[in-house]
């Protein structure tokens, strides 16, 4: 039995279905993520599991309890919250012993305890200060700090790094993961950010309009998208339309001047329209040979623009059918703008899913 | 340029406006209240005079006594209607809540004079409420004939809405979410209100109270026509010295006083609140 079940979950705003029928079940040492655009619902979801939301619809299980009837003070969850929330008459050191005092620890209890989150988090020398006299970062350690010290049942997060700048992000994520390892209890990670998930989660749940797309490892959320939603949200890549042509162990696909083969799937059949998602850091690149067209997989491109990003190299490729983005590492050959070139890539890296309303 | 004329003009301003409105008056009141009033006309000599009769006589300080007693009661009250009314609203008040602001001025729209006349005719002995009484054959209520707690009544209905208003938009500005936090940091709803919501709302509250509280302790109205005989406040008297009784110096030497009340009871309430705990978000980061 899991640790936290989620038994078709539904809430219901007005004549909205802000989550939809969710069945989720996380271990106790898992780090899930709950990764989905803006709007999808995962602060919802998030919410229920707190109790500060009641489910329209099922049942929320905690250790074996079902606790959709419980009020959240008595659910032994944490949370921190994207904008931090902290108590801005309490200080640092005060905002930390909330948790404690409600739990009526004995006083040397919460002052030890404290003593270890300021510790963990390098807060130190800032106890006595109130929120308001803390940076974005501090703020965050302290939320982070609050949700901690309790030792609860689960930590809640929802977007907690979306306030902060780029660097802090990358620093704080690994903070995070490793507070996660240390404590061993599950956290629930809400984030639309995909690098965020995929930096560290252990299973990322991908949220789409308050339904859960798909709930799999990190590296099968990425690698092996089941959805075409999943391959155009997670990963940056280019989509191609063709119409299956044929083959059997690999399928032959032709479009608007381009011809890829790629692992066969089961469903599609002859003559069916599909799209063809080919990630970015998949698509290779090669001077341009005159004669070689008409190779699956292989397009003939101009280099656009290139867009350095420290390690690795965007370029953005004009081809006959519009554009293409190989993102390749610096220590490659570098192409100029302006360069012929041929983009191509393997028949196992081609996703693809059938195309059932246009447009999608 | 831009950087020194522009506090200049906007400190500069509200300085002005408070020497021309607050100080001089105050000073003019200091001066007057050392000099004599006789038949109607002022006499320039100085003398702390009109502060012994204060001090020695006393109904002055009965009055005051009483009147810092209505205060705190009617201001006490205030508070305690205003919370669960402004909080509704802010909870329940929907896409009304700017109407029922708006609701709250509505009184303010009739004079003082006259609500007070109204609530004359509501609670005294021919008034409807005893009336209806004794329609229904029951015996007039006395507490409310001309009594203190007439004028309580009385000051309860003409501060209740600004003390309504000023509690609500320190309400308005109190972010909920921070309840949702105390709550799932193990805060039952009643232990996250005194955690959170009241102190975080102590100093919308506290303004609330003193706008409630000053006036009440200078009120002339209200005991005039809802207290009895015992129900003399001492704005009341200070009114008389002014009035039927011609003796301004005396006059000026209550206001004085009070004014010496008032900004003691200021700063003894300072003392005991620490600003940086009630929510009072005046200080910026830093
Ligand atoms: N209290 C609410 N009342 C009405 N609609 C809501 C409420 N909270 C969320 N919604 C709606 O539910 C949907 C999901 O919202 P939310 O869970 O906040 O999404 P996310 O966190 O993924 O951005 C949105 O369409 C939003 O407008
Ligand atoms: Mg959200």
């Amino acid at each position: 039995m899991a640790y936290i079940h989620l038994d078709g979950v539904s809430r219901q705003y007005g004549s909205v279905w802000a989550v939809d029928r969710v069945n989720m079940a996380i271990e106790k040492h898992e780090f899930v993520s709950l990764l989905g655009p803006s709007g999808s619902g995962k602060t919802t979801l998030l919410r229920i599991i707190a109790g500060l939301e009641r489910p329209t619809q099922g049942r929320v299980l905690i250790d074996g309890e079902d606790v959709t009837e419980l009020p959240p003070h008595k659910r032994g969850v944490a949370m921190v919250f994207q904008e931090f929330l902290l108590f801005p008459h309490r200080t640092v050191y005060e905002n930390l012993a909330f948790p404690l005092r409600m739990l009526k620890l004995p006083k040397g209890e919460i002052e030890a305890r404290v003593e270890w989150v300021v510790g963990i988090l390098a807060l130190r020398g800032l106890e006595t200060r109130y929120p308001n006299q803390l940076s974005g970062g501090q703020q965050q350690r302290v939320a982070l700090g609050r949700g901690l010290v309790g030792r609860p049942k689960v930590l809640l997060l929802d977007e907690p790094l979306a306030n902060l700048d780029r660097e802090l992000r990358q620093e704080m994520e690994v903070e995070i993961r490793k507070h996660q390892t240390g404590l061993g209890i599950p956290f629930v990670y809400v984030t639309h950010n995909q690098e965020e998930a995929l930096s560290m989660s252990d299973r990322i749940a991908v949220v789409r309009g308050g339904r859960i797309e798909d709930f799999a490892s990190r590296a099968d959320i990425y690698d092996r998208p089941k959805t075409a939603f999943i391959a155009q949200f997670v990963g940056r890549s280019s989509r191609f339309e063709a119409i299956v042509a044929g083959g059997d162990r690999r399928l032959a696909l032709r479009g608007d001047g381009i011809l890829i083969e790629a692992e066969s799937q089961p469903g599609l059949a002859l003559g069916e329209r599909v799209a063809a998602y080919v990630k970015n850091e998949k698509v290779r690149l090669k001077p341009a040979e005159p004669g070689g067209a008409d190779a699956p997989n292989a397009l003939p491109a101009t280099v656009r623009h290139v867009i350095l990003r420290g390690a690795y190299a965007e370029y953005v490729l004009g081809w006959s059918g519009g554009e293409l983005i190989a993102s390749r590492p610096r220590s490659e050959a570098e192409f100029a703008e302006g360069a012929a070139v041929t983009a191509f890539w393997n028949a196992a890296d081609v996703d693809l899913f059938p195309v059932s309303e246009p447009g999608r | 340029m831009k950087g020194r004329v522009a506090p200049a003009v906007f400190l500069g301003i509200p300085t002005l406006f408070l020497a021309a409105l607050f100080v001089l008056p105050l000073l003019s009141m200091l001066v007057l209240s050392v000099w004599r009033t006789e038949n109607y006309h002022i006499i320039r000599d100085v003398s702390f005079h009109n502060y012994a009769v204060l001090a020695t006589e006393g109904a002055y300080m009965t009055f005051l006594m009483r009147s810092l007693v209505m205060a705190t009661a009617v201001s006490a009250i205030c508070t305690l209607i205003a919370w669960p009314v402004a909080y509704g609203i802010t909870l329940y008040g929907g896409r009304y809540k700017l109407l029922f602001t708006l609701a709250f001025a509505v009184p303010f729209l009739t004079g003082e004079v006259l609500r007070i006349i109204a609530l004359q005719g509501l609670l005294g002995p021919l008034g409807l409420l005893n009336g209806v009484l004794l329609a229904l054959g029951a015996a007039p209520l006395r507490v409310i004939m001309y009594t203190n707690v007439a004028s309580a009544i009385g000051l309860v209905y003409l501060y209740l809405p600004i003390v309504v208003t000023v509690i609500y938009l320190s309400l308005l500005n109190f972010d909920q979410r921070l309840i949702d936090a105390a709550t799932i940091f193990g805060a039952s709803p009643a232990r996250a209100f005194f955690e959170i919501t009241w102190p975080l709302n102590l100093f919308g509250t506290l303004i609330g109270f003193a706008l409630c509280f000053i006036p009440c302790l200078s009120a002339t109205l209200a005991p005039r026509f809802l207290g009895g005989p015992n129900g003399t406040l001492y704005g009341m008297a200070m009114a008389q010295q002014f009035g039927e009784s011609g003796t301004w110096a005396l006059g000026a030497a209550m206001g004085v006083v009070l004014f010496a009340v008032s900004v003691l009871l200021v700063v003894v309430a300072a003392r005991l609140v620490d600003l940086r705990r009630t929510g009072f978000t005046g200080f910026g980061r830093g």
